[in-house]
């Protein structure tokens, strides 16, 4: 009898203790479309630094599955503690959902927190906001830059070298295609790979003048806007671009065959460095990298200079209104914008950091690490690749496609994205 | 008056049972009231308004009269009407047709073939489109593999030219969906009345002539079964649209299901995505009723019919 009364004495215990750890450990909602085994590193880091603190991540493919299960979470008031963001027009549809984290963010970093991060970061963080708010409502973990990255085994061999001007750019497709390669492979059905080759271009015309354009101050239909816009058919009526392209996507077809060693060239960003870490069999070209360098578009034009870097946030996370009753919710989206967590995504090589100061550690090779600190000594001059109104992301995704088949002229094409970029000015 | 009095039980006892009834009755209404008919409603209120959630505004039928002038909305009626043409006939007939060669010409393999043909109706889109986006592919694509042999060079992708893009993604549709109509027809064919082919045997009915006058008559209800299905599955059509092209190239592939994903989700424009929802129940609600009332609602199998 005495030795049951302490068995069941022991199992309470046993038990009350277990509750009182539960009510001990704290919780943390994220909700995001970052690749899942980057971010459960991040939260195994941040979970070390935090032993009381408890990360519940949840992964969605970012369309449509994230896109509308926000949008569901949001009408219904359950939105996670913290949610990822790009910046813009995502952010801005949830505004009204997420906390203005400007005072948590000079808490933690100090009043000069913002200068910490990267111009053309910043400047997108406060993109699409009505005017006079100056609050932030997503903090930026990663960047990018856009490029062309090439296959150097590949170019190589074939005796070519990084095109640095237009007709090179031509002849090393030609001589791609000759040998039984895709020159460059284009997922034209994709809207945002479209939109990242036209603003190389347009800002080779002009920099800047992609921004001024969808702030209303110049014209759509401006002629540079216009010259780029035929450049853009060029890429398609040259060769550069694989036949087919508008029937074909970056991911995962493009980024597979590119991997495979079956490309030459690929516009894509700072990103694809993350190839070389995912599991293994990796080819030999991902492997280290040590297939592929990049560079800039070339002129275009005669008297163009080569495409400035264009770039910005990768992805950022806001603090939802839930996630600002929950005081763990901002010291976890802190640790992963710039802290524990983002050093695990940065060794990763999943993309550059948005805050100054960090650089990837571990196991990279001196070719990575050069590849990164070029893109790095790149990012603080990078051109905006953002856009404020998805309507007018929209309107310009279509002209291009339209252009690209030949089913709209250029002139005609700008127009629409003039007419929807009013309509969006409008509204604001 | 004792018989009054038993008829007045009577009648309290039958009223007593049609309540009990209506009790069996109210789970099945309140799902319906909570998942169907709350979700209309409530997109219906939302299509009278514009801007966001918490600062909408009350627009009366602008949302309607916004996108009726879109020229995207009238190319999703063309891009509908062309899917309903040519997906619901044709997979009709070639579904009808293999049931019939299946059912009829083969024994052992019967059960080899019928899971080979409904095999691309469990299969996940998302892997048909990867497939089917290689299959269309020039230069490097599986079509291009074999016809290279016969010396075609595949210069664009089908479904990258606006021309060719809602035909490129039809074909897909009745690729994966035949497999369906298949099935009806195989139960169809397995319930009809042998002693009615029997007697047309006898008098002489073979081959063509007994497909034609006497199993195709039979068959009618799965017929219209495959009807209403195919129309709204037509109206239905997203994911294919959204993996494969996006509904572009510059909404050349655009369908409802898209449209409305892009007008709510991608644009935050709720408004004009509800008041297209709404003419989309419409239009179905207008469909099935026009099908009911032509062809009638006998939608059960040959044969099987309840008096």
């Amino acid at each position: 009898m005495r030795k049951l009364l302490f068995l069941a004495t022991m199992i309470l215990v046993a038990a009350l203790s277990a509750a009182s750890a539960n009510a001990e450990q704290k919780e943390v909602t994220v909700w995001s479309w970052f690749v899942q085994s980057t971010m459960e590193k991040s939260i195994a880091a941040f979970e070390k630094a935090h032993p009381d603190v408890k990360v519940k991540y949840t992964y969605y493919n970012y369309s449509p599955e994230y896109i509308t299960a926000l949008k569901a979470a949001a009408a219904s008031g359950s939105l996670p503690d913290v949610i990822g963001l790009q910046p813009g027009s995502l952010t801005q549809q949830y505004r009204e959902n997420l906390e203005a984290v400007n005072d948590r963010a000079a808490k933690q970093w100090g009043d000069n927190w913002a200068e910490k991060i990267f111009p053309v970061n910043r400047k997108q963080m406060l993109m699409g906001n009505p005017k006079g708010d100056e609050n932030y409502y997503i903090i930026p973990q990663e960047s990018q830059v856009l490029c062309i990255w090439y296959n150097r085994k590949i170019f190589e061999k074939l005796n070519l070298s990084a095109p640095k001007t237009y007709d090179e750019l031509k002849a090393a497709a030609k001589a791609l295609t000759d040998n039984g390669y895709i020159p460059m492979f284009q997922g034209a059905a994709d809207g945002w790979q479209n939109e990242n080759v036209f603003l190389m271009l347009a800002n080779q015309f002009s920099p800047g003048i992609v921004d001024k354009a969808q702030a209303g101050e110049t014209p759509w239909t401006a002629p540079e806007l216009v010259a780029a816009m035929k450049a853009w058919k060029g890429l398609f009526d040259d060769g550069i671009f694989q036949q087919g392209a508008l029937g074909a996507h970056a991911y995962p077809t493009g980024a597979q065959l590119f991997a495979q060693g079956k490309v030459g060239m690929m516009a894509l960003g700072s990103w694809w460095m993350q190839e070389s870490k995912f599991p293994p069999p990796l080819s030999e070209f991902v492997q280290n990298m040590d297939g592929f360098d990049f560079f800039y578009l070339p002129p275009v034009k005669d008297g163009n200079p080569a495409s400035p870097p264009v770039g910005g946030i990768d992805i950022g996370y806001g603090l939802t209104k839930n996630g600002g009753k929950n005081p763990e919710a901002w010291t976890f989206l802190a640790e992963l914008t710039s802290g524990v967590g983002l050093q695990e995504a940065l060794n990763d090589l999943n993309d550059l950091p948005a805050f100054e100061g960090y650089s990837p550690k571990g196991d990279i090779t001196d070719h990575v690490k050069e590849l990164s600190a070029r893109f790095m000594a790149d990012l603080p001059k990078a051109e905006n690749q953002r856009f404020a109104s998805p309507a007018v992301a929209e309107a310009l995704d279509n002209a291009l496609a339209g252009v690209a088949a030949g089913s709209i002229e250029p002139e005609a094409a700008l127009a629409t994205v003039q007419v929807a970029t009013e309509k969006a000015l409008a509204v604001k | 008056m004792r018989a009054g009095s038993a008829i007045a039980a009577v009648k309290r006892r039958s009223a007593s049972r049609a309540s009990r009834l209506y009790l069996f009755v109210l789970p099945a209404t309140l799902l319906f009231v909570v998942f169907i008919a709350y979700p209309i409603l409530w997109v219906a209120g939302q299509s009278l308004y514009v801007g966001t959630s918490a600062g909408a505004v009350f627009a009366g039928l602008a949302n309607y009269t916004t996108v009726l002038g879109d020229p995207t909305f009238w190319t999703v009626v063309r891009n509908m009407f062309l899917w309903g043409v040519f997906t619901i006939p044709v997979q009709m007939l070639i579904g009808g047709v293999l049931a019939y060669f299946i059912e009829r010409h083969t024994h052992a393999l019967r059960g080899f073939f019928r899971t080979m043909f409904f095999l691309p109706v469990v299969t996940s889109v998302s892997v048909i489109s990867l497939v089917w986006v290689q299959i269309y592919a020039p230069y490097y694509g599986i079509a291009q593999e074999y016809l290279k042999h016969v010396g075609i060079v595949m210069a664009t992708s089908p479904i990258g030219d606006p021309k060719s893009a809602i035909y490129a993604l039809i074909i897909v549709n009745i690729w994966q969906w035949t497999g369906f109509s298949m099935l009806m027809y195989i139960a169809g064919i397995a319930n009809l009345p042998t002693e009615v082919l029997d007697a047309a045997r006898i008098d002489g009915a073979k081959g063509w002539r007994l497909a034609v006058h006497v199993i195709v008559p039979m068959l009618a209800p799965a017929t219209k079964s495959l009807l209403l299905l195919g129309v709204i599955g037509t109206l239905q059509t997203f994911p294919i649209v959204h993996l494969m092209t996006g509904g572009g190239p510059n909404r050349a592939s655009e369908v409802f299901g898209t449209f409305i994903f892009k007008q709510s989700f991608v644009l935050g424009d709720t408004g004009s995505g509800a008041a297209l929802s709404v003419i989309v129940l419409v239009i179905a609600l207008a469909l099935s009723l026009i099908q009911i009332a032509v062809l009638g609602a006998r939608l059960t199998p040959a044969g099987r019919q309840r008096p």
